[in-house]
């Protein structure tokens, strides 16, 4: 699984502009893990893309009141979709791999029951990936990315540019943002 | 579970301030859920307590640089946390799915071996030689003891793992750790940049 690229942060820089440069690359990392997802063969690609989608929706929902209301809560609902639905893939193989490892230490007389559950789970494995094609292409129909990066962008022209001689100019106040917000309710479709 | 709303969040105000708010509201949830969540048979406040770990390691992961040292420790002490509630909430997701798959199993054969009997007055025990899932019980029982020892288990390092934490100051040491500022000192107090 790919390692979230390091983004460098100021404490004393403004909030909105490291929630620009926060969310600009955890979406592109994001969709850089989309190729080959649906590859069920390949079960570290779904993982490494559902990583990356709660990296994503973890960012959003920590730089939230840098962001305009509507176009956010979309994008977040989008992008929770989204990772719910790389959810539905990644179960069951991470189910088949426990009752993999489960079957080979328990005794032999247990191993066909076992399969039983495995040939479940790959039934379930097999309907995760046409939950998470229909959310694959429903992100792409609706720009996912680009809605993101349109966040990113406005959060960061939020930011005036300070002064030479006015070291307070990071405090004025923007009325269009929340100035507080609250994660939405987590269902929490996923096993770490 | 729904997180608290995090007030005086301001875009442009500093980063580190902003977190700091945040660190503390999400710190303070996680420490709610205990002594509640230190009883075996509060199922739903210990996956709510996962879930609180969750969301204090997602902010300490991106805004750790921004506080103390401590805050890195606290990443990796709360994602331990957050890793064996996870490994305990499988445990109690999976054995009652795995209770049900058996169940449905067995109700399958009985209403296979009721309809092999046909008209006859009694069933011997010999009928259930011939119960189509009759090899798959013991596989499905087993696991289900498995899952339910194993949580009991997990359980068990989990209430370590808490008092530990106590006693090393956890909550304390990172409530210290967010109010620091790396290069607070250093930093020419005329550029905020």
């Amino acid at each position: 699984m790919a390692k979230a690229r390091d983004v460098p942060l100021d404490p004393f820089e403004p909030y909105a502009a490291a929630a620009a440069r926060v969310v600009r690359v955890r979406a592109q990392e994001l969709f850089d893990h989309a190729e080959g997802v649906l590859d069920t063969e390949d079960i570290e690609r779904v993982h490494a893309m559902r990583v990356a989608s709660r990296r994503l929706r973890a960012v959003l929902e920590i730089f939230a009141p840098c962001f305009p209301a509507r176009p956010f809560r979309s994008a977040l609902k989008d992008v929770k979709a989204l990772a719910d639905a790389l959810g539905e893939r990644r179960d069951p193989d991470v189910h088949i791999d426990a009752m993999e490892r489960h079957a080979a230490g328990a005794p032999d007389e247990h191993g066909a029951g076992i399969a039983l559950l495995i040939a479940d789970q790959r039934s379930r494995q097999a309907t995760g990936n046409e939950v998470l094609a229909a959310e694959l292409a429903r992100a792409q129909e609706t720009d996912l990315d680009g809605r993101l990066q349109w966040l990113a962008d406005h959060a960061e022209t939020q930011i005036p540019a300070p002064a030479e001689d006015d070291p307070e100019a990071f405090e004025a106040a923007d009325g269009e943002l929340d100035p507080g917000f609250a994660a939405p309710a987590d269902e929490d479709p996923e096993t770490p | 579970m729904k997180a608290h709303r995090v007030k005086g969040l301001e875009p442009l105000a500093a980063l580190g301030d902003n977190a700091e708010r945040i660190v503390l509201v999400r710190l303070d949830e996680l420490c709610a859920f205990m002594p509640r969540a230190n009883d075996p048979e509060e199922i739903v406040a210990l996956h709510d307590m996962r879930i609180a770990a969750k969301r204090l390691r997602y902010i300490l992961e991106v805004t750790a640089p921004c506080f103390g040292p401590y805050a890195h420790t606290a990443v990796e002490m709360v994602k331990d946390l957050q890793d064996l509630l996870g490994e305990i909430h499988d445990c109690d997701e999976q054995t009652p799915a795995v209770m049900a798959f058996l169940a449905d199993v067995l109700l399958q054969d009985a209403q296979a071996l009721t309809k092999a009997a046909g008209d006859a007055s009694d069933l011997s025990a010999k009928a259930l030689r011939s119960a189509p899932g009759r090899e798959t019980y013991a596989g499905l029982a087993g696991l289900g003891v498995h899952l339910q020892a194993r949580r009991d288990l997990l359980f068990r390092r989990f209430q370590e793992l808490w008092l530990e934490y106590e006693r090393k100051g956890f909550r304390a040491r990172l409530e210290f750790a967010v109010a620091e500022r790396p290069g607070a000192i250093t930093r020419d107090p005329g550029c905020p940049g």
